[in-house]
């Protein structure tokens, strides 16, 4: 059954499995090695399994092999989407999981199109039947595997066309896109007669649009701001400046509304200038927060004044390991306008002593609420 | 086709029938005797977690709604298990001709429709009530942290001046309240879901991580209530136990002001004073006992959250004056002391409760066990040898290998942690 030339690849393919795995085990389980011991195992595979199709190359006992049929199928492209999936398989091996992920897929996909296609042309010796056996077996799954490609296409060149654009640039474009879709619908419903080649154009003229513009904007990269953003780490820590004034970074489009309500521990309000503090199930002010020892905690802070404020949590000092020094340690919420909100989630692994005060404080405003850790 | 004579047909006839009927008869039997045991179960007097004796105006609440809704639901039970009864025997197949088949009879559909859905309206117009009556928070008067972990419920009373908590008050084990009182649990996990449960005092409420949730409690008397988490958290779920301990106002007002007193360093010389310094080599890495100083006068300040996955181990401060310990499972006092304070009058129960863990009431033989081997007595996750799935993390205390010196000296020591 298997010829030797298979034999030997089958063998090749049965090996490289083996080495890629002991490697991962005992030497590294991602690096070029296990790559390059997997991508061999691929191609021994594919290697062994045209020698074991073309019986080595030998066409005589091929042929006998292979049921005859008068019928002389045309050209296919799916071993080109199946060599293309091997390609991409590969390449993700090297690169990035989700390209992996993606030739998987386009592999899985050209090789059951390729070998039902095959399959289907072996059925008779009629071309027609043979295409409806096709049909049959497989014809359910071409059009939504197609138009989840195609929509995947169309979602990514038009999100890189909104990364692109202006901010209200972005909402013209779509404002103008959904126009000419409505329209359009409208005038094919209205006009039967328009339907056909006019809907072959329009989506053909929409697509090769849509191609151009997409792929001049993911040339040109995202709108300044957003590669601003990406390139100064807004809310990285390093920016996280808790003082009276407006950070540069941090406090750049805060978000003032909050949706957790179930799970906050106290609120921390800011009126008239003065900080006070209500505990959940308690309606009376309290000067001093109980928070629980080495667990996260939701505190709310409530701007009622009208000028902007931020809650500051300052837990204590620490020894800076590189420089010896003791600094400040603490963390803050975003800049918080009139009658707005923001969380600050808090986790404390030591207790309150003398030595480690802790405390809840708003720059600008009067007192302090004092937090004690048991 | 083979052919059986009316003999030889009533003959194999009893050859069957009895097995039958033998098996039905045992089957009966066994379904009777179940029944009885389950039924008489309801009769056992030494039920602390008793669902229906309510101690508190929340548990009474649940109470008075259940002893409504259950005689509905059970005669409603009974008449629909009757009617199914009646029909499976009465229309059983003797071989009968099949009736006529008759489709809707709009009479007894809508009389079937309308029944339950009144019985509902009432049954959902009370309940939503009590859910509503149970959810109120605005005359709170006491709150406490309530936080769960595997395997045990730590209490934390934030500083409440009017009720003479000027500093927070951390326990395990035995959550302590004064009767008469609206108390207000703020209820929270450390790692996974947990459930609070004292039948006595109110209703179940779920711990979990990242959320808080409220839960009323209050008591009526002085006494001990026992409870258990009802939630399933792991390996020692079963063992996740919790005690409410409510005391007079008065009595709550001296175990309040015990609970703040400083730290009394043993005298030096003395056993105990041997065991504070194994305290501190062997367990304040994760047990907190405040105002525990080392030899150069430095607090010292445990770090669970270094060792233990949940971030947190018991704080030991005033330990003898609970009568549990580990997540309550194992009493600190013994049977005959134990039995004593849970029997006593309710104007006894305070002075009884509040005198603590003595050196002759004192349960050695479980907490040197626990001491000597502490995974032995309670399953947990403390085998130094599998701790990869929480990064070398233990869930429970590990097997110290406390020598019996050791165990000496710090049961010594932990009998001054009044």
């Amino acid at each position: 059954m298997f010829t030797p030339g298979s034999k030997y690849f089958l063998g090749l393919t049965g090996l490289s499995l083996v080495a890629a795995v002991l490697y991962m085990i005992f030497v590294n389980p991602s690096d070029m090695g296990a790559y390059a011991l997997f991508g061999l195992m691929i191609s021994g595979g594919l290697v062994a399994g045209f020698s074991f199709f073309t019986r080595d190359g030998d066409a005589d006992t091929a042929q006998d092999a292979v049921e005859a049929a008068s019928y002389a199928p045309g050209s296919s492209f799916w071993p080109l989407v199946f060599a293309l999936g091997i390609a991409v398989v590969l390449l993700g091996l090297v690169t990035h999981q989700i390209v992996f992920v993606l030739g998987i897929a386009v592999l899985v996909g050209g090789g059951v199109e390729w070998a039902v296609q095959n399959w289907a042309e072996r059925a008779s010796a009629d071309g027609g039947y043979n295409d409806l056996v096709r049909h049959r077996a497989i014809g359910a799954l071409d059009y939504p595997g197609l138009a989840t490609v195609a929509l995947g296409i169309i979602a990514y060149l038009f999100s890189r066309v909104m990364l692109t654009a202006s901010k209200s640039g972005a909402a013209v474009i779509f404002i103008i896109v959904a126009t000419i879709v409505l329209v359009i619908g409208f005038a094919f419903a209205l006009k039967p007669s328009l339907r056909g080649r006019a809907t072959a154009l329009t989506v053909t003229v929409g697509m090769l649009a849509l191609a151009v513009a997409g792929i001049a904007s993911a040339l040109s990269g995202e709108r300044a701001e957003l590669a601003e953003y990406a390139e100064a780490k807004h809310y990285d820590k390093s920016h996280r400046e808790c003082g009276e004034e407006e950070g540069k970074y941090y406090d750049h489009e805060a978000n003032n509304t909050v949706s957790l309500r179930s799970a906050v521990l106290a609120t921390v309000f800011v009126e008239d200038g003065k900080v006070r503090a209500q505990m959940i199930g308690l309606k009376k002010d309290v000067d001093t927060i109980t928070i629980p020892r080495s667990n996260s905690t939701n505190i709310l802070f409530r701007n009622l004044d009208e000028e902007d404020h931020r809650l500051v949590v300052n837990l204590g000092t620490e020894v800076v390991a590189e420089t010896g020094v003791k600094e400040k340690v603490g963390t803050c919420t975003q800049l918080t306008g009139q009658n707005q909100e923001q969380v600050l989630t808090v986790k404390i692994p030591k207790p309150s002593s003398d030595e480690q005060v802790y405390s809840f404080t708003v720059p600008g405003a009067e007192g302090e609420i004092k937090v004690v850790v048991p | 086709m083979s052919h059986i004579e009316p003999a030889q047909t009533k003959e194999k006839a009893m050859d069957t029938v009895t097995p039958v009927k033998s098996t039905r008869r045992r089957f009966a039997t066994t379904v009777t005797g179940l029944s009885a045991a389950v039924f008489l179960a309801g009769c056992a007097t030494n039920a602390p977690q008793d669902t229906f004796v309510p101690k508190g105006p929340n548990a009474k609440l649940i109470d008075d709604l259940q002893m409504i809704v259950f005689p509905i639901a059970g005669i409603v039970g009974v008449i629909v298990l009757a009617l199914a009864g009646y029909i499976f025997l009465k229309f059983r197949d003797k071989g009968q001709a099949i009736p006529s088949q008759a489709h809707g009879k709009p009479v007894v559909e809508i009389t079937l429709t309308v029944i339950p859905a009144l019985i509902l309206t009432v049954v959902g117009v009370f309940t939503f009530r009590g859910i509503f009556d149970l959810a109120k928070t605005e005359d709170t008067e006491l709150i406490i942290n309530v936080t769960g972990q595997q395997w045990w419920w730590e209490y934390d009373y934030p500083v409440q001046a009017d009720l003479g908590i000027n500093q927070p008050i951390i326990s395990s084990g035995q959550l302590v309240i004064p009767v008469g009182t609206k108390v207000l649990l703020r209820e929270t996990s450390r790692d996974v879901i947990h459930s609070y449960w004292i039948p006595a005092l109110n209703g179940k409420k779920d711990a979990v991580p990242g959320r808080i949730h409220l839960l009323r409690l209050e008591a009526d008397k002085p006494g001990i209530y026992a409870g258990q988490c009802t939630e399933f958290c792991g390996l020692s779920h079963a063992n996740m136990r919790m005690e409410a301990v409510a005391l007079s106002k008065e009595d709550f007002a001296k175990w309040v002001a015990n609970q703040q007193k400083p730290y009394t360093p043993p005298a030096a010389g003395t056993l105990a004073a041997e065991g504070e310094t194994t305290y501190i080599n062997q367990c304040s890495r994760c047990h907190q006992v405040n105002g525990l100083k080392d030899a150069n006068g430095k607090p010292i300040i445990s770090a669970p959250d270094e060792n233990v996955y949940s971030g947190a181990a018991p704080n030991l401060s005033h330990l003898m004056s609970r009568n549990t310990f580990a997540g309550a499972m194992f009493d600190l006092v013994n049977e005959e002391c134990r039995a004593d304070v849970w029997g006593a009058k309710s104007e006894e129960f305070g002075a009884k409760y509040l005198k603590g863990v003595t050196e002759d009431c004192l349960n050695e033989k479980d907490l040197r066990a626990w001491l000597r081997n502490a995974p032995a007595m309670k399953p947990m996750y403390a085998d130094p040898t599998k701790l990869e799935p929480t990064g070398g993390k233990y869930r429970g205390m590990p097997n110290l290998g406390l020598t019996e010196d050791d165990i000496d000296k710090l049961v010594a020591y932990l009998l001054t942690l009044k």
